[in-house]
């Protein structure tokens, strides 16, 4: 065994030692640098080649590089090993996955929007729009072209807030109604959610603001079955699929034939007899519906003999009593946190 | 109303269950708000008073023998002063069961008493409402007859809604020809044959009809009145009704009004003018004391019934006190009107006069009512001994009603159901409609008491409701297209749900302030910008003003509350501006949060709001704001911005005037940005410009400028001197402090600078960032920072 041989053996077994003690990927690197790197050992060695005779160099090169070559072999198995032991080390951490998670800051929807939104996704699936309007309205819009004139006594029903002789904060949002048909000739499909305000002594189940939302369906051909046929889709939309309607005959001036319209009791369903809901009828109101008035078709100067349609009021406050179980209406609009949150 | 079963099945036959009774009401269009049940009570009778003697051992105790019917009187001893031999009254024998007790043989100090004698209360009527002590039968009462059965005392007694429209159904004749039209069951009227007879031709009885809102006055004069108590049948009937007994006379019109539906009025006939009576416009000023004792000035607003020495009774609302009949009255004048009814709901407006009778009047009663509820009351009068001259009609013949069109295709149209020509006009008959039947259309002929049918409509309202609603078929409308726009809801919503990404929650506050929140505002030292818009009848004073703006009610939630939150509002505001009002949707988003630990040049919670608002409106609108320093009401001179996009505000953001915070208690600075959603411009399209292929560079700049030299100024110069060669400026850094001197400030801004034809080289970026430095320093001083 000549000098070169054993020099590089003697390098081998410390290069070897080096990277088996190597505790990180920049250790090994280090031992890379120092044994293999452009000025580490190897290197040197290379360069003493030139004190042999020639002759004796190509074999010596070739002997250097066998050891270079089972030198990068350690080095290779050493980093295999290293990433092992590393993912090792990473995948024994254990987390306690019940350990609250990190909040965002959390943002939530007004139930009343969450309603409103529900049954405006319901009503444009069928082909309906969604349109908004003013609050402050004059009594044209609220009362007249809606076939209540000046002293009917259904004015009574809408006892409002007036701020001159003639605007008032709207009692309804039937406005809409006629808004609509003026602007549009039919077919008018529509839905006007909003803001309405009675002069309403404030308690558990009555607000002075509250929301309604109102729909309006005028056509050719267009009766009584599709309005009980859309709104019981409706109830089933945000009852669920269960949700039977029921029709009463009602009175209201713009609307002929009228109706009052109640759903199963989503609590009950009308096996509790003292339920908290529905008072043990097994049904809560939703609102009022009915044919438009030919009367209020002629004011917008549709033809009733050709265009039938309907309309319905629900209050949205109200839905929400039953949609969420809500013990007082009032909570609605106090907006409380705690409200909010339960609810979003 | 209430509706007393027992009351009903005079006119009717009913189903014995009254929740029957009510379902099928309620499916009619007159819901029941209420079935109020009646305690059970049995064994009860009628008795008379045989015998009364002192109890032998107890001063205060009386022992009678009462008649019920039976082989002997029975021996009852009572404590009660009010009876008397010969009285018919309530016996209550032994195994009776009343609401309070069971009777059961006892002693009453020795003596073996077998039942008793039976007070209101006793029998679960209001104790307050009838005589003290036993309650006074008619002695006309067989003995022995079934109390409880006869006087209906066990039978539940409804509240029944009825809609304004249905003046006639506001009645227990109403309510029961209802019931029988939609059970098919004959309807027992009551006689309307007045027994005032035509030879009893009445001296001297005039009534000018001087106002059109009087159709027609039926008056009758009524003599050898006495004023008593009411026969114990009508008091009970009343009562369960909720109608308080008075006296003979004010039961008797209570009584009718509340059977057949005719308000009306009596006066004494001795008090007034007979000759003269005059139905009329009130004059201006003229006073009258009413009923309830009030001294009335009225106006011209009103009508009156008058004689020549003024008005003695407003029309349809209340008597004059000068005319009331009472204690001393022999003889009465019967008013059976009908009025107007809007004139009458006025004027009981006006006064503030509400009643049973005004209630009835204000919707349309049918004329021919009148002649009924005269003829009613003049037979309850000579029932209870008075003589009745013949009533006189005044005004002009009743019109019969004139027949109503119905195309029979129109019933289908509308209703949704196909009926057979003979159903439709076999309901309108139900509902006591005279019906020719034709080829294709009909004639129907309403009965005198629907006021309410006018037109085809209301026939077809008729025909589905004795169909019932439940008949109709639901089905799905295939809705027609049409050009609706939903944009306006769309954009709100999307904002909604915008910033419930950003973490907001949703409120919604009072529309309606009082002066509380002005108040708080001028006590900042804040004059309001607006002029707020007034209403005129609020129910409290917290409702006096419309919201001006949604920032009050939203600082005040916020103030409420005492940990930090993040809400917004989108809502409606009003202003008055030169007498009109404006209205506009607006969003108020903001938060209230803790102080940071901050230099005071610098707060985090404004860029905060500001990253949101820029976000909110980018997501939404597609376009990018600029801020621009700006002074606003309410918020904090040096924390405030408006947002412009292409030179429009669209939004003004900034914190809280803590002046203002402090006037509504908050506890933590509010921070809030409002979005004019009017202004906001449409979503604009972005337009895709594909990224360099060539990779970019960095410089990060600290430049020392003077305090009022902003970032954005700074960083527009930059992006202008740079040209197209910067894909990006941002200014990330401030310092302020003695490494840089007084007056001045650090400002550190990265730069990035690329090619989109070739590799940016470092020569190249260097240059070009001298280049712009010098400018800097030309612009703005600024050096950079050593």
């Amino acid at each position: 065994m000549n000098d070169l041989d054993r020099q590089l053996t003697e390098l081998q077994e410390r290069f070897g030692a080096a990277v088996a003690a190597a505790p990180s990927a920049q250790a090994l690197d280090d031992a890379r640098v120092a044994f293999l790197g452009r000025n580490g050992e190897v290197t040197s060695v290379r360069r003493s080649i030139g004190t042999l005779p020639p002759e004796a160099r190509p074999a010596a090169g070739k002997r250097i590089n066998l050891a270079v070559e089972a030198m990068e072999r350690m080095l290779g198995d050493a980093q295999v090993r290293l990433e092992a032991r590393a993912f090792e080390t990473e995948l024994a951490q254990v987390v306690d996955v019940t350990y609250p998670g990190i909040e965002p800051p959390v943002g939530t929807i007004h139930p009343v929007r969450r309603i409103t939104e529900q049954a405006s996704a319901y009503f444009a699936r069928h082909g309906f729009a969604v349109v908004v309007g003013p609050e402050v309205e004059p009594d044209y819009y609220t009362f007249d072209a809606l076939n209540i004139p000046s002293d009917h006594p259904a004015r009574e029903g809408f006892d409002s807030f007036w701020l001159t002789d003639s605007l008032l904060l709207r009692p309804h949002t039937s406005p809409m109604q006629i808004r609509t048909m003026q602007q549009h000739r039919p077919p008018v499909a529509i839905i006007a959610p909003g803001k309405c305000y009675r002069r309403d002594a404030v308690d558990a189940r009555h607000l002075f603001q509250f929301h309604q939302i109102e729909g309006l369906l005028v056509a050719e051909g267009v009766h009584f079955g599709h309005l009980k046929g859309m709104l019981s889709g409706l109830c089933r939309e945000l009852f669920g699929p269960e949700q039977q309607v029921r029709f009463r005959p009602s009175f209201f001036p713009f609307t002929e034939p009228s109706a009052e319209v109640d759903t199963t009791c989503p609590r009950c369903h009308g096996h509790l007899q003292r339920c908290g809901m529905c008072g043990g009828s097994g049904w809560i109101e939703l609102g009022g519906a009915g044919m438009v008035h030919p009367n209020v078709l002629r004011e917008v100067e549709y033809d009733p003999d050709v265009y039938s349609g309907w309309a319905f009021g629900v209050g949205v406050e109200r839905l929400g009593l039953t949609r969420y179980g809500v013990d007082d209406i009032r909570r609605f609009i106090n907006s409380d946190p705690d409200f909010l949150e339960q609810l979003r | 109303m209430r509706v007393p079963i027992a009351w009903l099945r005079e006119f009717v036959d009913l189903p014995d269950d009254p929740q029957a009774v009510a379902d099928r009401l309620a499916m009619l269009g007159f819901p029941v708000a209420e079935i109020e049940r009646r305690p059970a009570i049995t064994g009860v009778v009628c008795g008379r008073i045989r015998t009364l003697e002192k109890h032998p051992n107890a001063d205060r105790l009386q022992v009678a023998g009462v008649d019920v019917g039976g082989e002997r009187p029975l021996t009852i001893a009572t404590a009660a002063t009010n009876v008397a031999v010969g009285q018919t009254i309530a016996v209550a024998t032994i195994g009776a069961r009343l609401p309070a007790l069971t009777i059961e043989p006892r002693k009453m100090r020795g003596i073996a008493s077998e039942g008793m004698m039976c007070s209101a209360e006793e029998l679960a009527l209001p104790a307050d409402w009838f005589e003290d002590g036993i309650l006074q039968l008619d002695a006309d009462l067989p003995v022995g007859r079934d109390i409880v059965g006869h006087f209906g005392l066990a039978e539940a007694v409804l509240d029944v809604e009825v809609t304004s429209n249905r003046a006639d159904a506001m009645s227990m004749l109403g309510i029961a020809r209802e019931l029988a039209g939609a059970l098919g069951s004959a309807l027992r009227t009551p006689l309307a044959a007045n027994p005032g007879s035509a030879a009893d031709r009445p001296q001297a009885l005039s009534v000018t009809l001087a106002s059109p809102d009087c159709r027609r006055f039926v008056a009758q004069r009524f003599d050898g009145v006495r004023v008593t108590t009411a026969p114990a049948w009508m008091r009970i009937r009343l009562a369960l009704a909720g109608q308080r007994p008075i006296d003979s006379l004010v039961d008797v019109s209570n009584y009718v009004m509340l059977e057949v539906g005719q308000p009306l009025h009596f006066y004494d006939a001795d008090r007034i003018d007979l000759a003269h009576l005059e139905v009329r416009d009130a004059r201006d000023g003229e006073r009258l004391i009413t009923l309830d004792g009030i001294d009335r000035t009225l106006t011209p607003r009103a009508l009156v019934i008058a004689d020549p020495h003024g008005a003695r009774c407003i029309a349809g609302v209340m008597g004059g006190s000068d005319s009331e009949v009472g204690p001393t009255t022999a003889s009465i004048l019967l008013e059976a009107a009908n009025f107007n009814g809007a004139r009458v709901r006025r004027t009981a407006t006006d006064l503030g006069l509400r009643s049973e009778a005004s209630s009835r009047h204000e919707k349309a009663l049918a004329p021919a009512l009148t002649d009924l509820g005269a003829a009613r009351a003049a037979a309850l009068l000579v029932a209870q001994g008075a003589t009745a001259q013949a009533p006189v009609a005044f005004g002009a013949a009743v019109e019969p009603p004139r027949p109503i069109a119905l195309a029979l295709h129109d019933v289908a149209r509308i209703l949704g159901i196909a009926l057979a020509p003979a159903r439709i006009a076999g309901h309108l008959e139900a509902v006591g409609c005279a019906v020719t039947l034709g080829e294709d259309r009909l004639a129907a002929t309403p009965p005198p008491w629907r006021t309410d049918l006018h037109d085809a409509a209301d026939l077809i309202e008729e025909v589905g409701r004795m169909e019932g609603y439940d008949a109709i078929a639901p089905v799905l409308p295939s809705v027609p297209a049409h050009a609706i726009s939903s944009a306006e809801f769309r954009l709100e919503n999307d904002l909604a749900y915008g910033l419930r990404a950003l973490g907001y929650r949703e409120i919604i506050t009072h529309s309606l302030h009082g002066t509380r929140l002005f108040d708080a505002t001028m006590r900042a030292g804040l004059v309001p910008s607006h002029t707020a818009v007034e209403v005129r009848n609020p129910l409290s004073e917290d409702q006096r003003f419309l919201r001006h703006a949604l920032g009050p009610g939203v600082i005040e939630y916020l103030a409420r509350l005492p940990q930090p939150l993040r809400v917004f509002e989108i809502g409606h505001v009003f202003a008055l501006d030169e007498g009109t009002i404006d209205e506009s949707n607006v969003l108020l988003f903001g938060f209230s949060a803790k102080p940071l630990d901050e230099p005071d040049w610098r707060d985090s919670h404004f860029l905060r709001l500001k990253g949101d608002a820029q976000e909110l409106i980018r997501s939404l609108c597609g376009v990018r704001t600029e801020a621009s320093a700006d002074a606003r009401n309410g918020l904090h001179p040096g924390k405030c911005a408006v947002l412009l996009h292409e030179g429009h505000e669209v939004a003004t953001l900034g914190m809280v005037d803590p002046r203002l915070a402090k006037a509504f208690d908050a506890a933590l600075p509010i921070y809030l940005a409002n979005v004019y959603l009017d202004a906001l411009p449409e979503y604009r399209l972005p337009r895709y410009v594909a990224p360099s292929r060539y990779p970019s560079t960095y410089r990060d700049l600290a430049l020392v400028v003077a305090l009022d030299v902003t970032a954005g100024a700074i960083e527009a110069a930059i992006a202008r001197s740079l040209g197209e060669r910067c894909t990006g400026v941002r200014v990330f850094d401030e310092y302020r402090g003695a490494q840089v001197g007084e007056g001045v400030k650090s400002i550190a801004v990265r730069v990035t600078l690329q090619r989109f034809d070739a590799t940016i080289t470092d020569d190249e970026a260097d240059a070009a960032v001298a280049h712009v430095l010098a400018e800097l320093r030309e612009r703005f001083g600024a050096v950079i920072r050593e």
